[in-house]
């Protein structure tokens, strides 16, 4: 049974336009899987749809045997603790420094403080940022701006992390930790779901890669590369 | 419920500067709601003075028994439209007329007791009233003359009327300012957070965690406002009470008949300022909030 499936799924944002054109695929558990594509093929719209952060013109979403599509309120909040997010421009929150970016993630559930002074320094240390625990976002420089933002999408220990271009606003060197950092997060388990036009990034892990062109998927290939 | 307040109370610390501004602009507007209510109500107050100083005065033929004159100064009490009728008898006429004119002691030699009319001075409790009242006595038989300055009440009731209405119509107009002010007031600060209510979105904050404490934050705004207006209307109370032109206490706009010391007065419009600024601070940052909460 697929962890995540779409099923005939379009976006359409203005008439004429179709950001997602009968979009079908699906994920396994534990999966890594690659949307590349260039830039408007349709990448962060997928991102979008999946934390219901836009709803579809047609088709449906559907996580762990659930149609995210009929999802309301908190259902929708339990779903964006089971799915982090790591964003391409990060959204930190600037006046909050590096453990409080990520306690931010325990206190929306509820976490207890003693759960907070327990987690953030683990997920902290997993990334590498033990050190800059109480720096803020602007003390930081690109790479480790996104390893805050990726821990604190594994505060709540989501089944899925879906990251949507990583790697796109920092140097090589910060790009391959990320990389490493996300294998080990999917080699315990967690699915990741990575939208990016990177093809050196793509080409390097050899995972499941799915290819957008204009809305449509052009191809669909494990162990595949970005460029087929 | 006091991690809440916590959260807010940090919060303030933190953007110490704009919520003190935010503060001092809804104090202002609450207190000049206040100072507009004063305005409206000691307008009020002053009309309903000049009101009660507006009478009729009957003068009677001398054939008109002082009896018959005190009958009808009794049945005039049982009309529910009479506030106050005061019987004028010859020798206090006399008397009256005496300490007018004590310096005209030529004129004071040519009148006796006997020349001057008696006469009753009714007052009404609606100035409106007295013309209907007037036209009444004048038709009785041994009333010699019935004076009332028709003009004079008529223009009174005119600007009593104008005053009335445009202090309602400003204090209502001002009630939907203040409620804009609030609610401007209230969306700039949750609009200055709004990136971080969508980062708790995207993170899995439920509604009641991203509502609440912005819900909490203009509440608190709403009282600290209201309670610095109100404090200020309350000081007024105090220095007006120590007038005496408010002795006889201030009327409440749509109940004439009660008046209330000026200290009362005012702590009835501290309360009113304070349940005002609770409620539009709740209304205001739900509103403001309810927009971040969409999916």
């Amino acid at each position: 049974m697929p962890q995540i499936e779409f099923k005939e799924v379009t976006k359409e944002y203005e008439p004429g336009f179709k950001a997602l054109d009968d979009v079908s695929f699906s994920v396994a558990s534990g999966e890594y899987l690659f949307i590349v594509g260039a830039s408007g093929a349709g990448k962060s719209t997928v991102v979008r749809l999946l934390v219901r952060e836009e709803q579809p013109s047609a088709g449906e979403i559907w996580f762990d045997d659930e149609n995210i599509l009929m999802f309301e309120g908190t259902q929708i909040s339990d779903l964006r603790r089971s799915i982090g997010v790591v964003f391409q421009d990060f959204k930190l929150l600037e006046s909050k420094n590096v453990f409080e970016n990520v306690a931010i993630a325990l206190e929306v559930v509820n976490a207890s403080d003693f759960e907070i002074r327990n987690i953030v320094p683990n997920v902290l240390s997993m990334v590498s940022l033990s050190d800059k625990m109480f720096k803020y976002p602007r003390q930081l420089s690109g790479g480790e701006k996104q390893k805050l933002s990726i821990a604190r999408a594994l505060a709540h220990e989501p089944d899925v992390l879906v990251a949507d271009e990583p790697t796109g606003m920092i140097d090589p060197d910060s790009a391959d930790e990320i990389l490493e950092i996300l294998d080990k997060i999917n080699s315990l388990g967690t699915t990741i779901i990575m939208a990016t036009h990177n093809a050196e990034v793509v080409d390097k892990m050899k995972k499941r890669v799915i290819r957008l062109d204009r809305g449509q998927i052009v191809s669909d290939k494990k162990g595949g590369k970005y460029r087929g | 419920m006091a991690s809440t307040w916590q959260n807010v109370l940090s919060n303030v610390k933190r953007e110490r500067l704009l919520s003190i501004s935010n503060i001092v602009i809804m104090s202002v507007t609450f207190m000049l709601l206040g100072v507009l209510v004063y305005v409206v109500a000691l307008s009020q107050t002053a009309l309903r003075y000049l009101e009660r100083q507006a009478q009729v005065t009957v003068f009677f033929e001398d054939t008109f028994s002082e009896q018959d004159i005190l009958n009808m100064r009794n049945n005039l009490m049982k009309d529910l439209r009479v506030l106050d009728v005061k019987y004028v008898s010859k020798a206090d006429a006399f008397k009256l007329f005496t300490e007018i004119n004590k310096d005209e002691p030529i004129l004071l030699e040519s009148i006796s007791e006997d020349i001057l009319p008696a006469s009753l001075e009714i007052k009404t409790v609606e100035v409106a009233d007295l013309k209907a009242l007037a036209d009444e006595i004048s038709s009785v038989e041994g009333v010699e003359e019935v004076r009332f300055f028709e003009n004079v009440v008529a223009k009174f009731i005119f600007w009593s009327n104008l005053i009335y209405i445009v202090g309602t119509v400003l204090v209502v107009l001002f009630l939907l300012i203040s409620y804009s002010v609030v609610m401007v007031t209230l969306r700039t600060t949750i609009n200055s957070k709004g990136i971080e209510l969508e980062i708790m979105k995207l993170v899995g904050a439920s509604d009641t965690y991203v509502k609440r404490p912005l819900i909490f934050m203009g509440v608190l705004f709403g009282f600290v406002s209201a309670v610095v207006a109100g404090s200020f209307s309350v000081i007024l109370g105090f220095v007006m009470s120590r007038m005496p032109v408010f002795s006889s206490g201030i009327s409440l706009f749509f109940l004439h008949q009660i008046s209330l010391t000026p200290v009362v007065f005012s702590f009835v419009l501290f309360s009113v300022l304070l349940f005002s600024g609770i409620l539009l601070g709740y209304l205001g940052s739900y509103t403001a909030v309810r927009r971040y909460l969409k999916y």
